[in-house]
């Protein structure tokens, strides 16, 4: 078994969620209802819980503490796809990303349950509960706000569109792809893009939304290489501002 | 005539059994009734209300809302109006014994129906009835529930109003169960604060 590919592949998946999770968390307190502010928040916290879980995996194969990787790396050793580093913007576009992440996780975790290294397949079956939630949570909304007013459709469709490119980064594929999938760790990226045009496109065809037509859109890669916009540092720099007052102090 | 307790009026409950009287609902959005299972094969507790714009919306809200601090199993949500309710009962007095009931007992249509056994407490599911019409559940409702100690409320709901989360969904009960980062109980902050002050005391 490749271990490179393997941890590669950990951080990753562990990046998308620790960074989206903050980006979420973000709108604690300005949420659009009560109701909904508190269930977004709760889903950003299961995501910051997840990445927990899989940098507890990476510290296993010999990498540092999970606190370390989290908070101690500065942006260009993050591999998270650039989609989930954007900022928030209206709720729209972070409803449109929670939408088009999200669904490509649940597939991701679906299929990692099938992985042929034990402890992943694990956890990543322990996780679909959590996700499948967070995949209601999205289609419920995109259903019924893509076939609300002209407004809500007009906001949804543009951030759609904005979205799609940098989407399509999730499934960067990675130099040791071939190892992955040999190695029976994870059924690749290519895989994983084919289910989730399928199901985005599912839910996308019960609204007035339209979905541009995929091989037409030019994905934004670099997040997985750890080539980031512009967000990424200061979202870090938040993060761990308090922590960076004292870095020897104990927690 | 009116209660001194505010809430007895507030829930418009008369003496009588009267299918027209049901819960209120409030001015934002529509509300609706949230009962939790907390494990496999326990009764369906009341945990409270949800402001929801419809009822996919209240079910999807009301999962975190009422569950994300805890594990459990099921969840359903009921539109506030449309569960029926009976008087409330005084000191230990059971409701039933207060009630002449005429509803139609024979009929296809299945209703769920939830005691409050407990002052103060939540109303718990006990189990479904079939009957022609609200009062015919209540009436069968007497001969098959009421049992042990009194009741002091009867909620009455058609099993069709109810939403729940499909059971090829049941899996999003199955979360991490490390959920202690969630509470603020658990950052123990006040020891470390103790040693600061003193610190700088000095």
């Amino acid at each position: 078994m490749n271990v490179e590919a393997l941890k590669d592949l950990l951080y990753k998946i562990a990046d998308d969620q620790l960074i989206l999770g903050h980006r979420n968390s973000e709108w604690t307190g300005l949420g659009p209802l009560l109701e909904e502010d508190i269930a977004f928040s709760s889903m950003a916290q299961d995501k910051v819980g997840q990445s927990y879980a899989f940098y507890q995996l990476l510290e296993q194969l010999g990498e540092q503490k999970p606190d370390t990787i989290a908070f101690h790396r500065s942006a260009e050793n993050f591999k998270n796809c650039q989609l989930v580093e954007l900022p928030n913007q209206e709720y729209d576009f972070s409803l449109i990303r929670h939408f088009l992440f999200d669904k490509a996780e649940l597939l991701r975790f679906e299929l990692l349950s099938q992985s042929s290294y034990e402890p992943l397949a694990l956890l990543s079956k322990k996780l679909l509960g959590e996700v499948r939630y967070h995949v209601m949570h999205a289609d419920a909304f995109i259903k019924q706000l893509g076939s609300a007013t002209e407004e809500s459709i007009l906001r949804l469709q543009t951030s759609l569109n904005e979205a799609l490119p940098y989407a399509l980064g999730i499934f960067e594929p990675s130099d040791l792809e071939m190892d992955i999938i040999n190695d029976g760790i994870f059924a690749g990226e290519e895989a994983l893009k084919e289910r989730w045009i399928e199901t985005v496109f599912t839910t996308i065809s019960k609204t007035e939304l339209n979905l541009a037509d995929i091989d037409s859109i030019t994905p934004i890669y670099g997040g997985r290489r750890g080539i980031h916009t512009e967000h990424l540092q200061p979202l870090l720099n938040e993060m761990t501002e308090v922590l960076n007052l004292d870095p020897s102090a104990e927690w | 005539m009116e209660s001194l307790d505010p809430r007895i009026n507030r829930l418009k409950s008369k003496a009588e059994w009267d299918e027209e009287i049901q819960k209120s609902a409030m001015d934002q959005f529509e509300t609706y009734e949230v009962f939790i299972q907390i494990r496999e094969n326990r009764p369906y507790e009341h945990v409270g209300i949800m402001h929801a714009p419809n009822e996919e919306m209240a079910l999807i809200f009301g999962k975190e809302q009422y569950s994300r601090r805890y594990t459990c199993t099921g969840i359903f949500v009921v539109r506030t109006d449309h569960v029926k309710i009976t008087a409330f009962s005084e000191n230990e007095e059971n409701i039933y014994e207060h009630m002449d009931l005429n509803g139609i007992q024979d009929g296809g249509e299945s209703f769920e129906i939830f005691h409050l056994k407990k002052r103060g407490k939540q109303h718990i599911h006990v189990g479904k009835v079939e009957a022609g019409d609200y009062e015919g559940a209540l009436s069968v409702s007497a001969n098959l529930y009421n049992i042990g100690t009194p009741v002091y409320n009867v909620w009455v709901v058609k099993t069709s109003d109810i939403l729940s989360i499909p059971p090829e969904d049941k899996m999003i009960w199955d979360t991490l169960p490390e959920k202690k980062f969630r509470d603020a109980m658990a950052y123990k902050a006040g020891d470390k604060i103790k040693e600061f002050k003193e610190r700088n005391q000095k």
